[in-house]
């Protein structure tokens, strides 16, 4: 019996596939490619935070020999359309036409108004400064609640008639019951600012057009080529669209949203020169424009029992989404993946206020609005045991869910896989011997050393469900999708060797190393023999919506479309060599690369025999069969339903497996200066069956880092103006080895009962649950100060005025 | 008014005529066609462009290429020999102390100066010798691991 193991390699620490190109300089990014007769783009952006144009003079620049087209805001009206609204703007109920470029109006500092094309990238820079435009500048709208009390500055989108441009409520359960029966009420208002994950390599795109044929062709570095695709296919009505992705120097969730403007506009500018134009985002653009996770405020109150039980949990969260209606409500919906976090509560109900404003418009990043959902509950658990004088370790062991009701559904419509909460809490505490260091804290602060101790819990969502945000609008027209589509293809080449070409990009998870480990094992040759095509390429990838990086979707639909594609070649492959070696399918063996037939040392063909048959020779092939040895294979999640798509109730699979990890975070506090050093950091995590533990330990390593950077700092900043006052990366704090903590990480897995292999996600993970974990030790150390941490940052300014305010 | 700048690059002379406004890392990667060098922010806040300049550890997104007249260069594509990979990129490799790889050239290149400088760093030389390099996907963890594994193989002749 010809037995797959898929298995076989999973586990293993493989030597990484991407290495010896990535630490050689041989990665191959969207700027290192040029193209004949290329052009360079660079883009014309508004200096306001809010104006309106009332006109733009681009003689001066199109007079000149050495500049081959020119795009402004009245060419974006003529010669493109706006975006149709996507999954991020569920809540738009009113159509509001989105250009790629900025028209009539600019909304926020570096809203792209116009661009250049011209033989080299210096010439173009020194033409847009002939460009002139003519703004009346408006009041500028920075304070969200300003918007809430109806005292807009200004008004941002006409057709809205006020700033606060969407409000809808999520409610699951009976609050109202939860919160007349509870003991107490404890409420809190908490906030997290705008941050980013600032990916290294910055925006970038190459687009070219064949007029005769009409077929557009983009090279960029966008995460999901959905977007792209649509955004060109809608802006422009070109229909034969390629979008190729080469490597790509991170993600994040940045290169996602905002990117298809300029992609569109470069397009348009290969459309107008019919030349191939490249365009690099500056990092100053990057952090003007390119997209900041939303600030969110919250107000919440949770129903509890005078037994620390939260029977309860109500929330308003206000976003400040930026200048744009593009992505109103992804903040709010995002939370509906952990609503009920790892908690058993029954009872809860969000009301959600998106406010446009004129600072940058908001896009996903690293967990989107869950980062903010786990800070909701991880503060509120901890105000609770303040409340109760318990500890907050003990609240959250009363209230988490059990392993014993796995698979468990949550009352917004999510079922969690697998998972022992309790185990990864206990765990935690054991490793970091929560009692001696109670006692440690208590010994220090007699010596004025202030120690904090923050003990948070976080699920993981993975794989996304396109349909989720239809929850907040179910009778939306156009659905964005459902559940999630992505394939791959495998095939057997001539000489033996397996090539993968996987459905969706890659930005630094290791998808050529992963994938060749779980086929491999299926396939029965060594990881070694197989090799993943990159760059991403539309014309022949096998993709779907859930084609994305992003979603926390590879360890769902790629694994599972490669475990499906590797499958059905192993089939294939026992039925050809079952043939020629004149056996049964069933009988034979694989190994190495060999189909043997057991106990028949001579009858055996080894792949490159197998190969050549199945191209060159087809008197060798059975009857009826295909030739060739090359197979597709699209995967849909088997056990999406029930749930997929939201009904009245709004109860939907948000997301579709759960990992978990508990986090605990030592501080100590300089109460002098404010500063927050982390003295050790620790992750008990539950990332189902790890492929390679080397992979994942790095995805959690660097989300964990991420989560403990925004906590402590990173952020952006504007002014009243709306004017961005962090433009670099040392304004805006990015960490470097100095300021990050050493993290640690030990495995507690639950194998999903969902999934192939038992695998879940791993990559937006620890920087879910870290800002929490942070604000609660910071708490905690400053304890004695009667120090309550709500809001995020926590720089050293901000604590040092923390403890003078609860001095005074 | 172009200039020629005569440099030594991976044990290779080039002599080429370049604007005086162009920066080493263009130079590098635009005019001699070395893309592994590379460039995430341009004023010298990233790291991703360090190379080294006649041993000396440069961001090459603050240096003019014509500034680099007749001195020698060695980028990420010098490091290997033959075919065999450095020990700082061997112990990258075997470390995962890279995800994406858009920081790593300039990581390694800065790792390597380190550790020919201070063949054994403790954990806090090795993240003060880093310090001046940002990675955004990794946390550092398993790029102060490639470190440690690399010091001690590198050879200090």
């Amino acid at each position: 019996m010809a037995k797959a193991d898929p298995k076989q390699y999973v586990g293993l620490a493989a030597r990484s596939k991407e290495g010896p190109r990535l630490v050689t300089g041989q990665g191959r990014y969207t700027d290192d490619f040029t193209e004949p007769g290329m052009l360079q783009a660079v883009f014309l952006r508004s200096p306001h935070a809010h104006a309106r144009i009332l006109g733009v003079d681009a003689q001066a620049a199109l007079s000149r020999s050495d500049v081959f087209a020119v795009v402004t805001p009245e060419d974006i009206k003529r010669d493109t359309k706006p975006f149709r609204p996507g999954r991020y703007a569920a809540g738009l109920k009113k159509p509001i036409a989105e250009y790629a470029g900025a028209v009539d109006k600019v909304r926020y500092v570096g809203e792209p108004v116009g661009a250049v094309a011209a033989r080299d990238r210096s010439t173009a820079e020194d033409v847009l400064e002939s460009i002139a435009v003519d703004y009346e500048i408006l009041p500028a709208n920075t304070d969200v609640h300003k918007a809430i009390a109806g005292e807009d500055a200004s008004v941002i989108y006409d057709e809205l008639g006020a700033n606060l441009a969407w409000q809808g409520t999520l409610e699951y359960g009976d609050t109202e019951k939860a919160f007349r029966e509870a003991d107490r009420v404890v409420r809190e208002n908490l906030k997290i600012h705008r941050y980013s994950s600032t990916p290294l390599e910055p925006l970038a795109c190459i687009a070219s057009y064949d007029r005769f044929s009409r077929k557009l062709t983009v090279r960029t570095n966008t995460q999901v080529p959905e977007n792209i695709y649509d955004a060109l296919r809608d802006a422009l009505q070109i229909d034969d669209i390629r979008v190729i992705i080469p490597d790509i120097g991170g993600g994040f969730g940045q290169k996602i949203h905002l990117i298809r403007k300029y992609v569109v506009i470069v397009a348009l500018l290969a459309v107008k020169s019919g030349r191939p134009v490249k365009w690099i985002e500056d990092r100053n653009e990057h952090m003007m424009a390119a997209g900041h996770a939303c600030e969110q405020h919250f107000d919440v109150e949770a129903a509890v029992k005078n037994d620390g039980t939260v029977t309860g949990l109500r929330f308003k969260e206000i976003d400040d989404v930026g200048g744009s209606i593009s992505t109103l409500t992804i903040h709010f919906t995002n939370k509906l993946n952990n609503l009920s976090n790892t908690y058993k509560v029954q009872n809860i109900r969000a009301d959600g206020y998106s406010v446009v404003t004129n600072r940058c418009p908001v896009i996903p990043n690293r967990g989107i609005g869950k980062p903010g959902m786990c800070y909701i509950w991880e503060r509120i658990i901890d105000r609770v045991a303040q409340d109760l004088d318990m500890d907050p370790s003990e609240v959250r062991f009363k209230n988490l869910v059990q392993p014993e009701q796995m698979p468990y559904t949550t009352p917004n419509g999510n079922i969690y896989d697998s998972g022992d909460y309790p185990g990864l809490l206990k765990r935690a505490l054991e490793k970091v011997d929560y009692p001696a260091l109670k006692e440690e804290q208590a010994r220090e602060r007699g010596k004025g050393r202030y120690l904090g101790i923050g003990v948070v819990i976080g699920v993981e969502p993975g794989g996304r469900n396109a349909a989720r945000d239809m929850a907040i609008f179910p009778e939306m027209k156009e659905t964005p999708g459902s559940g999630g589509i992505n394939g791959a293809t495998i095939k057997l080449e001539k000489n033996g060797t397996i090539a993968l070409y996987l459905g969706s990009p890659n930005c630094g998870q290791a998808h050529e190393t992963t994938t060749a480990q779980v086929a491999a094992g299926i396939l029965g040759v060594s990881p070694d023999v197989i090799s993943t095509t990159t760059p991403f390429d539309s014309d022949v990838a096998p993709w779907g919506v859930a084609a994305a990086n992003s979603g926390n979707n590879f360890h769902l639909y790629d694994i599972g479309s490669i475990i499906g594609a590797a499958t059905q070649l192993r089939e294939k492959v026992l039925k050809v060599a079952g043939h020629i070696l004149d056996a049964e399918p069933s009988d034979l063996e694989i190994a190495d690369g060999v189909v043997t037939v057991p106990g028949f040392p001579r009858r055996r063909l080894t792949f490159a025999e197998l190969g050549k048959a199945a191209y060159n020779n087809q008197s060798l092939l059975p009857e009826g069969i295909d030739a060739g040895l090359q197979t597709t294979f699209y995967y849909t999640f088997p056990h999406a339903q029930p749930n997929m798509v939201p009904g009245q109730d709004r109860r939907v699979r948000a997301q579709f497996t759960f990992g978990a990890g508990a986090h605990v975070a030592i501080v100590e506090v300089d109460p002098r200066t404010g500063k927050v050093d982390v003295l050790r950091y620790l992750i008990v995590g539950d990332n189902g069956t790890i492929i390679n533990p080397g992979v994942v330990d790095g995805q959690i390593y660097g989300s964990a880092a991420h989560g403990i950077a925004v906590a402590l700092g990173e952020g952006f900043v504007y002014d009243d103006e709306g004017q961005l006052l962090t433009i670099t990366l040392t304004d805006y704090g990015k960490c470097s080895t100095a300021e990050t903590p050493n993290v640690e990480v030990e495995h507690a897995p639950s194998p999903s009962a969902f999934t192939p292999l038992g695998q879940k996600a791993a990559g937006e993970g620890a920087a879910i649950p870290s800002p929490a974990a942070i604000a609660s030790a910071v708490e905690n150390a400053l304890e004695p100060f009667g120090v309550k941490v709500r809001h995020l940052p926590l720089t050293p300014e901000r604590v040092w005025q923390l403890i003078q305010e609860a001095q005074a | 008014m172009k200039q020629t700048v005569r440099v030594t690059v991976n044990g290779r002379l080039y002599e080429e005529e370049v604007e005086p406004r162009q920066l080493l890392s263009y130079f590098l990667r635009e005019t001699i066609g070395l893309t592994g060098t590379h460039i995430g922010c341009i004023i010298g806040e990233c790291g991703a462009c360090t190379v080294q300049v006649n041993g000396t550890l440069v961001k090459s997104c603050l240096m003019f290429a014509v500034q680099a007249n007749g001195k020698e260069i060695t980028t990420i594509e010098g490091l290997a020999e033959g075919d065999a990979l450095h020990p700082v990129q061997e112990a990258f490799i075997n470390n995962y102390g890279f995800q994406c790889g858009y920081c790593t050239p300039g990581m390694i290149m800065a790792a390597d100066s380190l550790l020919k400088k201070n063949p054994n760093p403790s954990e806090e030389e090795i993240r003060e010798g880093l310090a001046g390099n940002l990675c955004m996907c990794t946390g550092y963890v398993q790029i102060v691991a490639a470190v440690k594994e690399a010091a001690g193989q590198v050879d200090n002749g």
